[in-house]
């Protein structure tokens, strides 16, 4: 058994042994990147109207990738985009699993009653499509950068619990919570200092598959029009473009690629992230 | 060479054909008529029009149900007849008399008789119908002196000119055998029956509506058509694909995008019309909330006036398809439009000089205040001139945020709850200002209704203005009392008006007659043709 604690950093380890967690790895900093740098290549406002509507990519120096139907410039809003994107996606993702992760440990380390009450209401929300209930969330609260990362997590936090409760079964039997016990310790604080970073692990790695998810909600959502308006979004930009898809398919395209480069890296990392643990699992 | 080429747009035409052709209940051959296909983007509930005066109704039900005139381009002031044949007013303006039409049946056979005008009007009209209200406020009665004479009777003087221009709109009229003993009308579930030149057959929701040829229709050799079918496509991208695939005949009120039109104008077989909806101009209009202190400052509404470019709006958002506007009468109501009105030329500087005049300097970030911008959603251009005003706004140091609401929402927060500071609406200037133009300046408009002065507005000389041409009764003076309105109000801005536009039809060549009345997409249809 290897001690609990070092868990994270082997994980890493085998991580970076995995091409597809290397590969993934490598498309989601080059994003964050992009994220990072979009207020220093292109400070202001991306909405800003910037030039003559509509001109293609590879034309105007000044905007590599063209301008939409206002005149913003396209790459502008692509830089941007991706840190709307990322922070959305994390931000979910971290809602999410600090949310599911409380509630599956309370769950399984409780039992009883209180397990069971609480798995009725995961059943409740796991009955729902995700997409589903963070549209009708966000047409209730209105279009706002927190509110959609609110109704993205509302839809996501149950994969986080159930797996979570599932560990802390069998973390709860184990010697070192019975010692705990022994010396006298409060059950909550062994529930949340003993058991719950043990449990982690495994929850974390179900984060990339999240933050792709939420990625893909966020940009729907836009897509729909019930993102934050102010804010300039691939799924937004995708919507943009869609009225002049005949005439200027760009517009389109472009947000299009930086959400399939944002998916795939996401998940990429979650194969590399699922062989690791696997290989855990897999050494006694 | 004589091999089988099988193109993309010959399969999507097969297939559209082997799709309608399961869809669709079957239509005998060799019938003279044909069928129209028609795209329609919205299946409203009520189908009403003489309860619901709107395009989106009239659209589909003004081939039933008809009005006692219509506009007309070459017609006699502007009207050509349908169910009344002559109109007169009196010179007191307390009544109007109707000589209606002989010979006209209902689709159920009934007669069409001076009571079926009378009842609409009474218990219609007046209590009911949105615009109906405003226009026969003071009807009082409406005396029937033989089965082919109304005279509507008026407790104050009310324009004639008024209810001339205001016909083809609210004077839809309905049966009265039919309405008769129903508690709420408005609520009646009884089948459209008209007196239109098409019978209301069915409706599938989500699919179409279908409407058949009424063989006992008024008028000579028409309807032309054997029947009409709306098909229901509120993807307004689909449209054009499904005209260029055969799929339908007729895209109306600009159903295809405008940025599709120079594409599709160059497909064979494709027409695209700008003419037809002359008497249903759409106004692109900035609708301001005075209670806001900043806002109610008249330095700051010239200032947003300024900041706007209104060629960059009708060339960039309208492509061209629209005109600049001046103020709240469009240029193509000739009989009432006044150029000759204070003008807010695209002017930053000035705009940032009036601003600072009014005491709103630029705090640290540059920013004066900021605003809640509520663009309609009913239109992609009035929620991108959103996404511009906020641009425009913010060269003049006003953070406007955006906010986005679905129809039913935005309705609610503008014009009930209030809960806006600028709000981007789509306003129609329907024949005459009393219509639906003078609510939008007008004070006392009670909380909810739409397309009014919410913005809580008042000017004692406006109102006086407005309340003094409501009942005069001559013509030109009251011509006259409008064209000072729209001075007065170019110079105080209750409301800034951007830019005016009308729709985009288009048609396969093989429709005809299309486009031959100033409001023919909610006309009649009855002379509409297909050519095989």
């Amino acid at each position: 058994m290897n001690a609990p604690i070092n868990a994270p950093i082997n994980i890493l380890g085998r991580l970076l042994r995995s091409p597809a967690g290397v590969a993934g790895l490598a498309l989601l900093a080059l994003l964050a990147l992009a994220a990072l740098s979009a207020p220093l290549l292109f400070p202001g406002d991306p909405l800003a109207i910037a030039g003559a509507p509509l001109t293609p990519p590879f034309t105007d120096p000044a905007f590599p990738l063209g301008t939409d139907r206002l005149g913003r410039n396209v790459l502008a809003g692509l830089f941007h985009g991706a840190q709307a994107s990322l922070a959305v996606g994390l931000a979910a993702a971290a809602v999410s699993i600090v949310a599911g992760a409380l509630v599956g440990t309370i769950a399984g380390f409780a039992g009883g009653l209180a397990d069971e009450a609480l798995m009725r209401v995961v059943d409740a929300f796991q009955t729902v499509p995700g997409f589903l209930l963070a549209l009708a969330f966000v047409s209730v609260a209105g279009a706002s950068l927190p509110v959609v990362i609110l109704a993205i997590a509302l839809g996501a936090w149950t994969g986080p619990a159930r797996l979570a409760r599932a560990e802390v079964l069998s973390i709860r039997e184990r010697d070192y919570v019975a010692a705990a016990r022994v010396i006298g310790m409060h059950p909550a604080e062994i529930a949340l200092r003993e058991v719950l970073p043990n449990a982690l692990p495994p929850v974390l790695a179900l984060a990339a598959v999240i933050v792709g998810n939420a990625v893909l909600i966020e940009s729907a959502l836009s897509f729909l029009g019930l993102g934050d308006p102010n804010i300039v979004t691939w799924g937004s930009m995708i919507a943009e473009g869609r009225n002049v898809l005949r005439s200027a398919p760009f517009l389109s395209i472009v947000p299009g690629i930086g959400l399939v480069v944002t998916v795939l890296g996401v998940y990429l990392l979650a194969e590399g992230l699922s062989d690791a643990l696997a290989s855990r699992k897999a050494r006694p | 060479m004589n091999t089988i080429s099988l193109s993309r747009r010959t399969l999507i035409r097969g297939s559209a054909l082997l799709l309608a052709s399961t869809a669709l209940p079957p239509v005998a051959f060799g019938q003279s008529g044909g069928r129209l296909v028609v795209a329609a983007d919205s299946e409203p509930r009520n189908l009403n029009p003489a309860i619901v005066a709107s395009n989106g109704v009239f659209f589909i039900a003004s081939k039933v149900i008809e009005p006692l005139a219509e506009a007309s381009f070459d017609g006699e002031g502007g009207l050509a007849p349908r169910l009344a044949i002559a109109w007169e007013g009196s010179d007191d303006g307390l009544s109007a008399t109707f000589k209606l039409r002989e010979g006209v049946k209902w689709h159920d056979g009934q007669p069409f008789t001076s009571a079926d005008v009378a009842f609409s009007a009474l218990q219609v009209w007046k209590p009911l119908q949105n615009l109906g209200r405003l226009v026969f406020a003071n009807l009082e009665a409406v005396d029937t002196p033989d089965d082919h004479t109304a005279v509507f009777r008026f407790a104050r003087p009310t324009p004639f000119q008024l209810v001339r221009n205001a016909l083809p709109v609210v004077s839809s009229v309905v049966a009265k055998h039919i309405y008769e003993g129903e508690a709420d009308i408005a609520a009646s579930t009884a089948n459209l029956v008209g007196t239109g030149p098409f019978r209301f057959a069915e409706h599938r929701p989500g699919e179409y509506y279908r409407l058949e040829r009424n063989p006992d229709y008024w008028g000579e050799g028409e309807p032309k058509l054997d029947e009409i079918i709306f098909r229901v496509l509120p993807d307004r991208a689909a449209a054009a694909g499904a005209l260029e695939a055969g799929e339908i005949q007729l895209a109306a009120f600009s159903q295809v995008p405008l940025t599709d039109l120079d594409r599709i104008s160059k497909v064979p077989g494709i027409e695209v019309y700008s003419k037809g909806y002359e008497a249903l101009t759409y106004q692109l209009a900035v609708e301001i909330n005075h209670r806001r202190a900043e806002l109610a400052n008249v330095k700051v509404r010239q200032a947003i006036a300024h900041a706007i470019d209104r060629d960059f709006v009708v060339r960039t958002i309208f492509l061209g398809y629209a005109e600049t506007a001046t103020g709240i009468v469009p240029k193509n109501a000739p009989e009432f439009y006044n150029g000759d009105v204070p003008a807010y030329p695209f002017d930053v500087d000035k705009a940032n000089a009036l601003l600072d005049e009014a005491g709103y300097p630029r705090q640290d970030g540059g920013t004066r205040f900021r605003l809640r911008l509520l663009p309609a959603p009913y239109f992609t251009e009035t929620r991108q001139f959103g996404d511009y005003l906020r641009q425009a706004l913010a060269a003049v140091g006003i953070d406007a945020t955006v906010v986005n609401n679905d129809a039913a929402a935005h309705q609610k927060a503008v014009y009930t709850d209030h809960e806006f500071d600028l709000a981007v609406a789509p306003t129609v200037f329907r024949g005459d200002p009393a219509i639906s133009t003078t609510i939008l300046v007008r004070s006392g408009t009670p909380a909810g209704v739409p397309f009014s002065n919410q913005g809580g507005y008042e000017n004692k000389d406006i109102d006086a203005l407005i309340d003094k041409a409501g009942e005069t009764v001559d013509t030109k003076q009251r011509t006259e009392l409008y064209k000072q309105l729209q001075v007065l109000v170019a110079q105080d801005l209750p409301i800034i008006n951007v830019a005016d536009w009308g729709f985009i039809t288009v048609a396969s060549s093989q429709v005809k007659n299309v486009s031959n009345n100033p409001r023919w997409a909610v006309s009649n249809w009855a002379d509409t043709e297909l050519e095989s």
